[in-house]
């Protein structure tokens, strides 16, 4: 599972900001990230799994693995809907 | 034939006819060994894409963007705006089409006068010089010929929505950064969105930002220029 290339991803006035270019989507879209978020989008710029985000969010935050599987699954979920993956 | 001209502080090659070699006359300049920026410009491609647009306009319009997508390698970005300068700073009016940027900078006119340059009436360029922001006036000013070859610190860009009141405020973060993302050339490589988004960071975080309801009465240019001025001074000097 890894993210389609051609998006850029920088701190914009303290926020993190995505933009696709070339043909990733369809539409022209300014995208933001929550700091969760990030972590998941940078793991999700190389090929990984769901149990590989699941144990670097835990490593990194103090949540629980049932908390952790949840927002993995949302995020992915949303990054599905969205055709953002490669 | 190709011509050289100095446009924002960069020796700019293109060889163009009719509007835009009238309109760049002003920055002409003499020819020397190597341009920063060489434009390419394919107005048929244009026409065949904007049948209900001129060959001349063709021109003018793929010269621009060619100029403006290639500026953001020399730390410079285009705003879509009109834009003045007065008592030494320059103001940038932004908004998207129809809401009325060229009425509000022409009522600063009437009101403060010959105080008032029209720097470009559509699209200035922005240039980060030693981490300072200025704004340049360009050939490309939209459908006026409004545009002078003057360059000055940016004081501020104020983003315009059309109202019943006047009515002024900062505009910060991620919000702000979007709005001056819609109004402005994206072009469609990473390496180009990336630079642009890290000149927008470096802007906001200089510049004053502002959101404005206005109207079409002269208070408009007032209260604009109450809040914009004094934050430039409070902020540059």
């Amino acid at each position: 599972m890894k993210l389609k290339d051609g998006f850029v991803l920088r701190t914009v006035a303290g926020e993190t900001v995505v933009l696709p270019t070339g043909g990733v989507t369809d539409f022209d879209m300014m995208i933001t990230l929550n700091e969760t978020g990030r972590f998941l989008w940078e793991r999700l710029e190389k090929d990984t799994q769901k149990d590989e985000l699941v144990k670097a969010l835990l490593a990194e935050y103090d949540v629980t693995e049932e908390l952790a599987a949840r927002s993995v699954d949302t995020f992915i979920a949303r990054l599905k809907e969205l055709d953002f993956l490669a | 034939m190709e011509r050289d001209y100095l446009i924002a502080g960069l020796r700019i090659r293109m060889d163009t006819d009719g509007r835009t070699k009238k309109q760049s006359a002003p920055y002409q300049t003499e020819t020397a060994a190597e341009a920063d920026i060489v434009i390419t410009s394919h107005p048929e491609e244009l026409q065949k894409r904007q049948p209900h647009l001129s060959l001349d306009d063709c021109e003018y319009l793929s010269t621009g963007s060619s100029f403006y997508c290639q500026l953001l390698k020399f730390d410079g970005m285009m705003i879509h705006a009109s834009a003045v300068v007065m008592d030494g700073y320059a103001y940038l009016f932004s908004a998207p089409c129809g809401t009325g940027k060229s009425t509000h900078t022409a009522l600063w006119r009437k009101v403060f006068g010959a105080q008032v340059v029209m720097l470009n009436d559509d699209k200035p360029a922005l240039r980060l010089e030693n981490g300072r922001w200025y704004a340049y006036g360009t050939p490309w000013s939209g459908k006026t010929d409004q545009n002078t070859n003057i360059r000055a610190p940016l004081g501020g860009i104020c983003v315009l929505t059309r109202g019943t009141v006047n009515e002024i405020a900062p505009y910060n973060g991620v919000r702000a950064a979007f709005s001056l993302l819609e109004q402005t050339v994206r072009p469609n490589v990473p390496e180009a969105r990336g630079r642009l988004l890290e000149l927008l960071d470096d802007l906001l975080a200089k510049v004053p930002v502002w959101k404005m309801r206005c109207t079409y009465a002269a208070e408009a240019a007032r209260v604009s220029h109450q809040a914009m001025t004094q934050e430039a001074k409070r902020r540059f000097e």
